[in-house]
């Protein structure tokens, strides 16, 4: 039994060149995670912080051209450990300093081929993933017992007919939808959202998959569906012992869900440690963005005083022109006269405040 | 209230319909009118390539050319060289079949290739698909038909081959729109996701479901162009050469007496054209409509 993580990823970075202002967008840049075996990680962090792209590159599912990937992305498979992202450097130039891609000699083809071949035997058999608006990512001309047979046929050993839809209506019996047998027969236009959110779960897991990447799969239902799927998660969770990533930008969700955290802004990660650590501020350290986001949950004490609920200021960061300093710095309440030409001028570094929490703020930096 | 209820087809309802129940009449006559054309081909055919004619096709009876129909044992008369006409007209069945058919799967086999190429990869793909459809769209067909006929020689094969080439592109364009639309999609994103190899994802999620009607429309339509243009340019000269029997050098055959009088040897292959090519397109229509759904204004 090996202790390596699960999932490491170092050093992600995943640029998109935008012609018209002839820029990089920096939508990931530069980051480092960890995954343990039957852990839930929960990402978090504003709309365009880089959550589910940094996911979307881990799957190999960037699709928009030109966008560019590199870094490492080591994945734990029962003999060998596999770098997903192997071969793909080649193509870009790095700064030596930062890391930052300098520019792209990339043949888009060779590239795509490459990352086909690193992807092979791994997207839906070892890593499996569950979107977010569940009917439109089913494939609407098949039934539901279709898609999950052909994905049990395609990846595990019940390679009949008959084993299959056995597999698969225990699968989705499972994820607790009523009557597998007719909804086995059923399209995903005839499911509620809630339904086909349960079906997807059960077409990703029926692969028995060891990893679950699931992109934002509380959004577009309403509160209680959201609530049950959460539950079923963790129950499948407990049950199967799959490891989960959660991305979520719902504090909620992600604190019901995750052991460990991690919470991103403007593609960095900005603090990352376990939930209590995290969330409950178990060591009394926290970063002042998880502090933000904590306080714009709508709940009663999260409200100002003249009413209305809190919210962060300014503008979500412009991923093109990345500021020198701190990412947050424009926006963070925290900062002081003390240390304001820190902040502006360089950014700090991921520093580790007490076991395995580790925040990326000047105020924590000398510790 | 109620009755209102009642007169109304909700959205479910609707699926729940049968085909034929949710079709317009027009269109299920088209259709019926249709298959009763391509039956009629077949059998013609069949009886082409089994030899069952009525009468010999090549025998002269020049006491009666230019005879009109029923004239007696020839059904539908005679031409001016005193050949029946029925035969004649049941043996280019057996001459247009195969090459229409070959036009139809040369176009439907290089305009799909072009079209996933560019649809579902893009990128660089496109730009040489869009590059080599723009050259073969600048062509006007018939000069290019009648260049290959020039520098070959005159047979239905290569102008069917110049047809199924120069069709391609429009073939490719209506694949390439509707798989760059479904590309998109989250279904196709998560069946990526799911491990499915592309080949499978393309043939059996985008384009069995998507694009079957589409190419059974174009196929019957296919089969409509592939006469009339045959006939256009038999009718010119460039076409099937005398003495095998094509409906174009019939009609320009029997043209030359018109004005003597002689309605019959020019106008029944003229109208075996106009009714086959007529069943053709009107079955590709009816189809059309009953496997897209009309759009409702």
């Amino acid at each position: 039994m090996n202790n390596s993580p699960l999932l490491k990823i170092e050093e992600l970075r995943t640029y998109f060149y935008s012609r018209t202002k002839q820029a990089f967008i920096r939508s990931v840049d530069g980051v480092d995670l960890e995954v343990n075996k039957g852990d839930t990680l929960g990402i978090v962090g504003e709309s365009g912080s880089g959550k589910s792209v940094s996911m979307l590159s881990i799957m190999g599912l960037i699709a928009a051209r030109p966008g560019i990937i590199t870094g490492q992305v080591w994945y734990q498979q029962e003999q060998a450990r596999i770098n997903l992202l192997a071969g793909l450097q080649d193509h870009v130039q790095v700064s030596k300093n930062d890391g930052r891609i300098m520019s792209v000699e990339k043949t888009d083809l060779a590239w795509q081929r490459r990352l086909e071949k690193n992807m092979l035997g791994i997207r839906g058999k070892e890593i499996a993933m569950i979107f977010q608006n569940p009917k439109s990512a089913m494939n609407p001309f098949f039934t539901i017992g279709h898609q999950i047979v052909e994905n049990i046929t395609r990846h595990t050993q019940y390679k009949s007919r008959k084993e299959a839809k056995e597999r698969a209506l225990y699968w989705l019996e499972r994820v607790k939808i009523d009557s597998p047998q007719l909804r086995f027969y059923n399209y995903p236009y005839g499911l509620s959202g809630g339904m086909c959110q349960r079906a997807m779960i059960a077409t990703a897991l029926s692969s028995e998959a060891k990893l679950l990447i699931a992109d934002e799969p509380t959004t577009g239902l309403d509160a209680t569906i959201q609530a049950r799927i959460a539950d079923l998660l963790e129950e499948l969770r407990a049950q199967t012992g799959v490891t989960i990533v959660l991305i979520s930008h719902d504090m909620g969700v992600i604190g019901r869900l995750s052991n460990k955290i991690a919470v991103m802004y403007g593609g960095r990660v900005m603090e990352s440690g376990p939930a209590q650590a995290v969330i409950d501020h178990a060591d009394g350290k926290s970063h002042p963005y998880t502090e933000a986001l904590l306080k714009s949950i709508p709940r009663e004490d999260n409200m100002s005083s003249q009413g209305h609920l809190n919210s962060i200021d300014g503008e979500v960061l412009d991923t093109i022109n990345v500021p020198r300093g701190c990412r947050f710095a424009s926006r963070c309440q925290r900062i002081n006269k003390s240390i304001e030409k820190m902040c502006l001028n360089e950014e700090p570094p991921l520093a580790t405040v007490s076991d395995g929490h580790k925040i990326r703020c000047w105020h924590f930096a000398g510790v | 209230m109620t009755q209102y209820a009642q007169t109304q087809t909700t959205v479910s309802e609707y699926s729940e319909l049968s085909i034929l129940q949710r079709t317009d009449k027009r269109d299920i006559a088209y259709v019926v009118y249709g298959i009763v054309i391509l039956l009629m081909v077949v059998c013609a055919y069949l009886m082409a390539i089994f030899g069952w004619l009525p009468h010999d096709p090549e025998e002269m009876q020049l006491e009666l050319m230019l005879a009109g129909p029923g004239a007696p044992g020839h059904l539908l008369g005679t031409d001016f060289m005193g050949r029946d006409t029925l035969p004649r007209l049941i043996l280019v069945i057996k001459a247009y079949f195969v090459p229409g058919l070959m036009y139809i799967a040369v176009a439907i086999l290089l305009g799909g290739i072009f079209g996933i190429l560019s649809g579902y990869y893009g990128n660089k793909y496109e730009t040489v698909v869009t590059y080599i459809t723009n050259i073969i769209d600048s062509f006007p067909r018939l000069i290019l038909m009648l260049l290959v006929v020039a520098a070959f020689k005159p047979d239905i094969y290569y102008i069917m081959m110049v047809l199924g080439v120069t069709n391609a592109p429009l073939v490719s364009q209506l694949i390439k729109g509707k798989i760059s639309m479904l590309r998109q999609k989250n279904f196709v994103e998560s069946a990526i996701a799911l491990g499915i190899p592309d080949a499978r994802i393309i043939f059996k999620h985008i384009l069995w479901f998507n694009c079957r009607s589409y190419l059974i429309i174009q196929a019957t339509l296919g089969m409509g162009e592939a006469i009339l243009l045959e006939s256009a340019l038999s009718y010119l000269g460039f076409g099937v050469q005398e003495p095998t029997p094509s409906w174009g050098n019939m009609v320009q055959q029997g043209a030359n007496y018109l004005l003597q009088g002689q309605l019959w040897s020019s106008t029944i292959p003229a109208m075996a054209i106009m009714f086959t090519v007529l069943g053709f397109y009107l079955l590709g229509d009816g189809l059309n409509n009953m496997l897209e759904g009309k759009r409702q204004s």
